[in-house]
């Protein structure tokens, strides 16, 4: 990594290309941005890290005219700007590629170009016209793209060139534009990975990049300066070449981490381990998985890895009794369940929290308490077929206190709470009913530090008192760092006999990947 | 970009705007400021309409049939599906209920049996839509049309009428004084559902499903059955209102409830329920109606020309929606 940062660093000390001066921003109750000041220069490619909910969004749609500053100014090569929309901000040569890929599949990469900024000839499309310039336009930038394609033909990272080359494309009336990258490797694979960074470095002397990302690795390897936010503040700035991952990691954070971070000191060992609380036996959904068979003890934290496709998503799901299982049977504390159904395992006391909160987690227009209670309302108060209100304020009250849950109150909206806070309602809706089973998959996906911290916590306080957990998860680290064992998953069964991760005797990252693969 | 808010009334109204979006204050206040604003308008160009004889007998008494066939659909709206049968089941209960009293002579028995015909009709459109996954807004428009087949196979196409004077009692009578019967049924029924909506594990669904299926399956409902009980709610409702309709005017007929589709559902979007589903509930769809009885009948105190009051209703309705929709928890409509 570290040869990569001297062939790529060469700053060049160049005008002020994008300048923010005290810029403030508040939402309803919460101060997003306060007081924020940076200097991007000409040709660089700077660096934005901090956590989430640290203001990094709200910086980018501010920069982008999504937003507006209540405070503070902005200029573009020296010159005070306001911008009120994307296109403004767009028309100065400031542009945003997105998280998430923003084109339309089924539209050719040039009709992708010109979107919305379609060119016409008495009223009629000219197709021929985009194509050819747009064709030019890419091969000027040095992107190989055809873009005569449907873009549902494009690669993943063919899509994200074109994403560039509509940044670059949206404001080329700048000579100097200003290319906002917000997530680009999220979802990208190594060697795409590899291609943006050439791209980007090739492109360094005709635009300045501000690469947003929470891989420090990478924003340390292709950045030249770094700015840290943290809480709405500019808590630092680094030169790349001196900084480390540690370094960023402490400045976003503000205190020390990694050595107790999944406080392993607290896994039960396997001699202090309760009972078996979970009994899976060759089940198979007759099509991606199994026969499988393993058992979960109580106090156990049992780990599941595997690339993506290999079952572990689709595994996590046949244990909350979500999706028909074939041949096999599943206990529960000694109840031998036959295909149960997602109600029989929650009553048989298994509790699965998905991978995407947002999709399956969260009724996100509804409050933190009808959420955190939306489990326990299965079961009524003696006979009598009315919600216990009272229950409900209780275990909510309950859980906002023990989980930390950040929240103006019960009664707000769970839509308004950063991603840490709302995971953590997703975890209190079990905790509602003191379910003994739990089924994660990747519970500290897209949260921040300090809220994974919080979880690891919480997952040791739960094995403490019993519970069982089933740890899914993509970050290797993690789930070794959590687990008691570690099965590894690949096409749908697990390779060989689970991995022994007790204290002292934790698996390598590269032990689990041979067998991944 | 630079602070503009130097005076203190653009940083108030900064602030307001920060705290509740536009919409937020629409959705509350509209349907009261709507009600307000049209009930001065008729009482100041209008001598009859704070009379309590228009107030109670046309106003409140009108609005009871719309207010429970709103009612009805509200349920089904929540959990974001669409009940657009409505109609068909008051007027086949309404058709059956004369027959039952007039050539099987069962009486009052006639009532919970015409009823829970209507039940049933709501059990069928639940059950199709939620087993056969047919989407509701095109079960509920078949059922529209097979329940009017048999309410014309039943009547003929004509109007039937009965003879039991003490029947009618039920629906025009009034055992509480200055209180018509009519009146008190629906405030009784909005009473009952608006408590069912709050209180029961019932309602809570009902919210949580029209937001996020998924969800609610995870968290271990049987969302199935949750998904069928607010049609069949919709039919005894709708049942409620074809029995009280008919004892009222002791006959029916194929076009009894001609009509109420549109208002009450323009009825449940004012009052705040979306057609989104997830927000707004029955306790507040009493103002939908309220605002569609006041308009109708202050146009009728005016005089309107009925022709023209069809095309104000249509506007006022449309508007009233486009105002009430949270547009930017909306995507693309489609």
């Amino acid at each position: 990594m570290s040869d990569s940062v001297s062939s790529t660093a060469t700053p060049v000390a160049g005008e002020s290309s994008l300048r923010v001066e005290g810029v403030s921003k508040s939402f309803r109750h919460v101060q997003a941005l306060s007081d924020v000041s940076l200097d991007i220069r000409q040709g660089e490619v700077v660096g934005l890290v901090g956590e989430n909910g640290a203001g990094k969004s709200t910086l980018l749609n501010i920069l982008t005219g999504v937003l507006q500053a209540d405070e503070g100014t902005l200029y573009v090569d020296g010159e005070e700007v306001a911008f009120t929309s994307p296109s403004e901000a767009a028309d100065h040569g400031v542009s945003l590629v997105h998280q998430e890929q923003d084109v339309i599949t089924n539209f050719r990469g040039y009709e992708n170009l010109y979107l919305a900024r379609e060119r016409e000839r008495l009223g009629v499309l000219d197709r021929e016209g985009m194509r050819e310039e747009a064709q030019s336009f890419v091969d000027n930038l040095g992107i190989d793209l055809d873009v005569d394609e449907f873009v549902q033909s494009y690669s993943f990272n063919e899509r994200q060139m074109l994403e560039i080359a509509k940044a670059f494309h949206v404001s080329q009336k700048s000579d100097n534009p200003v290319i906002l990258l917000d997530e680009p490797t999220a979802a990208l694979e190594e060697a795409g990975r590899e291609l943006l960074f050439d791209l980007v470095n090739d492109l360094r002397d005709r635009a300045t990049f501000v690469f947003v990302s929470h891989e420090l690795d990478e924003v340390l390897e292709i950045s030249d300066r770094i700015y840290v936010l943290k809480d709405g503040e500019l808590v630092d700035e680094k030169d790349a070449a001196a900084a480390t991952a540690d370094d960023l990691q402490r400045s976003m954070v503000g205190r020390e981490t990694a050595d107790e971070y999944y406080r392993v000191s607290q896994q039960r060992p396997a001699d202090d381990l309760g009972s078996e609380t979970l009994a899976v036996d060759g089940i198979t959904d007759g099509d991606e998985i199994g026969p499988l068979s393993f058992s979960v003890s109580e106090g156990e934290i049992f780990g599941i890895v595997g690339v993506e496709g290999s079952g572990k998503e689709r595994l996590g799901r046949l244990l909350a009794g979500d999706g028909k299982l074939t041949h096999g049977t599943v206990s529960v504390n000694g109840t031998q369940l036959k295909s149960p159904s997602v109600a029989e395992m929650v009553d048989a006391g298994v509790g699965y929290i998905p991978k995407d909160r947002k999709s399956e987690g969260l009724l996100l227009y509804q409050s933190v308490l009808v959420n955190t209670s939306l489990a326990m309302v299965r079961k009524m108060k003696g006979k009598v077929p009315l919600l216990d209100l009272d229950a409900e304020k209780d275990a909510t009250a309950r859980a906002i206190e023990e989980l930390n849950v950040k929240t103006p109150g019960p009664d707000a909206l769970v839509h308004g709470l950063s991603g840490g806070n709302q995971q953590k309602v997703v975890i209190a809706r079990w905790l509602a009913e003191d379910t003994p089973i739990l089924v994660m998959d990747n519970v500290t996906r897209g949260i921040d530090v300090g809220a994974k911290e919080e979880v690891y916590r919480l997952c040791r306080e739960l094995t403490e008192q019993g519970v069982s957990i089933v740890f899914i998860g993509d970050e290797l680290p993690e789930v070794i760092g959590m687990s008691n064992r570690i099965a590894v998953m690949s096409e749908g069964q697990f390779v060989g006999e689970p991995f022994d991760a007790a204290q002292g005797n934790k698996p390598t990252e590269e032990d689990l990947i041979q067998e991944m693969i | 970009m630079s602070a503009p808010n130097t005076n203190a009334i653009q940083q108030w109204l900064a602030k307001q705007r920060d705290q509740r979006t536009l919409h937020d204050w629409i959705t509350d206040v509209g349907p009261f400021a709507m009600l307000f604003i049209l009930s001065a308008l008729f009482a100041a160009t209008t001598t009859q309409f704070l009379t309590y004889q228009n107030l109670i007998n046309n106003v409140a008494k009108n609005s009871a049939f719309l207010l429970l066939v709103a009612l009805a659909g509200t349920f089904p709206i929540l959990q974001q599906s669409i009940d657009l049968s409505v109609e068909s089941i008051v007027t086949l209960t309404g058709v059956l209920t004369v027959v039952l009293i007039a050539e099987y002579q069962l009486g009052l028995l006639a009532i919970p049996i015409a009823i829970a015909a209507g039940m049933l009709a709501g059990f069928v459109n639940g059950v199709v839509f939620t087993k056969l996954k047919v989407p509701s807004f095109l079960v509920t428009l078949g059922t529209l049309s097979i329940l009017m087949g048999f309410a014309l196979i039943i009547t003929g196409g004509s109007t039937i009428t009965f003879r039991n004077q003490a029947i009618r009692g039920i629906a025009t009578g009034t055992w509480i004084p200055g209180v018509p019967n009519l009146v008190m049924w629906g405030l009784l029924i909005y009473g009952a559902t608006v408590f069912l909506a709050w209180r029961t594990k019932f309602g809570r669904y009902c919210f949580a499903l029209g937001e996020n299926e998924r969800v609610v399956e995870l968290a271990g409902a049987k969302v199935d059955r949750y998904k069928i009980y607010p049609f069949v709610l919709s039919g005894l409702l709708c049942g409620t209102a074809g029995v009280l309709l008919t004892l009222r005017i002791s006959s029916a007929s194929p076009n009894i409830a001609g009509g109420l589709l549109l208002p009450s559902i323009a009825a449940i979007v004012m009052g705040g329920t979306a057609l989104t589903g997830g927000v707004g509930g029955p306790h507040r769809t009493i103002l939908g109606v309220l605002v569609i009885a006041v308009l109708q009948n202050g146009m009728n105190l005016l005089s309107i020309n009925p022709f023209v009051q069809e095309i104000i209703l249509g506007v006022v309705v449309v508007s009233a929606v486009a105002m009430s929709i949270d547009r930017a928890k909306i995507d693309v409509v489609k």
